[in-house]
């Protein structure tokens, strides 16, 4: 268990704001985010939210993840994402929140530390 | 003085599970903190570097697991130095969940309340709008 613990969060600095904002310029990106923000999914459990399909999704994916908005991560054959929120920084900056952002990262941490073991909650 | 800004979420752990996060330099670097400095005793250190902001001050109180007070401010920041203002965080239990509830107090100015008030529902609302002002490549 405890897969890339330590070391904190990662890269940084390299997502420029024009094209994340360019990224984000697309209601089903957005949702992918909406969908991901709190939570690690794979593509097809992603895909399965849209009407479209798995193809167009996984374009999507691949703009957001070039733009440095999700993070992926391997489990066996299944490819997991994530999103990162570092990667808005640039905008972040300029809209300045904070800790409703924090408060998120910190569920995140803890429910990931201490998975529980029956159902999981949500929101 | 300005209004306090609260924040508030629920996690899926007891309080004693969440509290070590805002003690622990080792979990802070989890949500928080790029590097995390904390000797969590009232007039301990509370230091953090903040995607790049030095974020310092000194804790208050310290009542784990449900009580954290700290004070803060950004190193070099005249307008926000390091103990200008307060950070309360209370971690109130709720079956086997917690409800943790941050009330930030004192902060200096208009801009700085707003900037930590917004949430995430409301930044992709922003965001959203921003972006579809924007021509697609």
């Amino acid at each position: 268990m405890s897969g890339s613990a330590g070391g904190g969060p990662g890269t940084t600095g390299t997502a420029d704001t024009d094209a994340v904002l360019r990224a984000l310029a697309d209601p089903h990106r957005r949702d992918i985010i909406r969908l991901i923000h709190d939570t690690e999914l794979p593509a097809g459990q992603i895909a399965q939210h849209f009407t479209l399909t798995q193809q167009a999704v996984s374009q999507h994916i691949t703009v957001l993840k070039k733009a440095g908005l999700l993070g992926e991560r391997r489990e066996g054959t299944r490819r997991l994402y994530r999103f990162h929120s570092d990667a808005l920084m640039p905008v972040r900056d300029l809209l300045e929140e904070f800790w409703p952002d924090a408060l998120q990262r910190l569920k995140r941490a803890v429910e990931r530390d201490h998975p529980k073991k029956k159902g999981a909650t949500r929101q | 003085m300005s209004e306090p800004v609260i924040a508030t979420v629920r996690i899926a752990a007891p309080p004693d599970v969440v509290f070590p996060y805002f003690t622990d330099p080792a979990l802070a670097v989890k949500w928080i903190a790029d590097a995390a400095l904390l000797d969590a005793r009232p007039g301990g250190t509370f230091s953090l570097d903040v995607r790049g902001n030095p974020a310092r001050g000194e804790y208050v109180e310290v009542d784990r697991p449900h009580r954290v007070v700290f004070t803060w401010g950004i190193e070099g920041r005249g307008d926000f130095p390091p103990g200008s203002s307060t950070v309360e965080v209370v971690l109130q239990p709720d079956g086997d969940e917690t409800v943790v509830t941050l009330t930030h107090r004192n902060l200096p100015t208009e801009e700085h309340r707003r900037s930590h008030r917004q949430g995430w529902g409301e930044f992709l609302g922003i965001l959203g709008e921003v972006a579809s002002a924007t021509p697609r490549a």
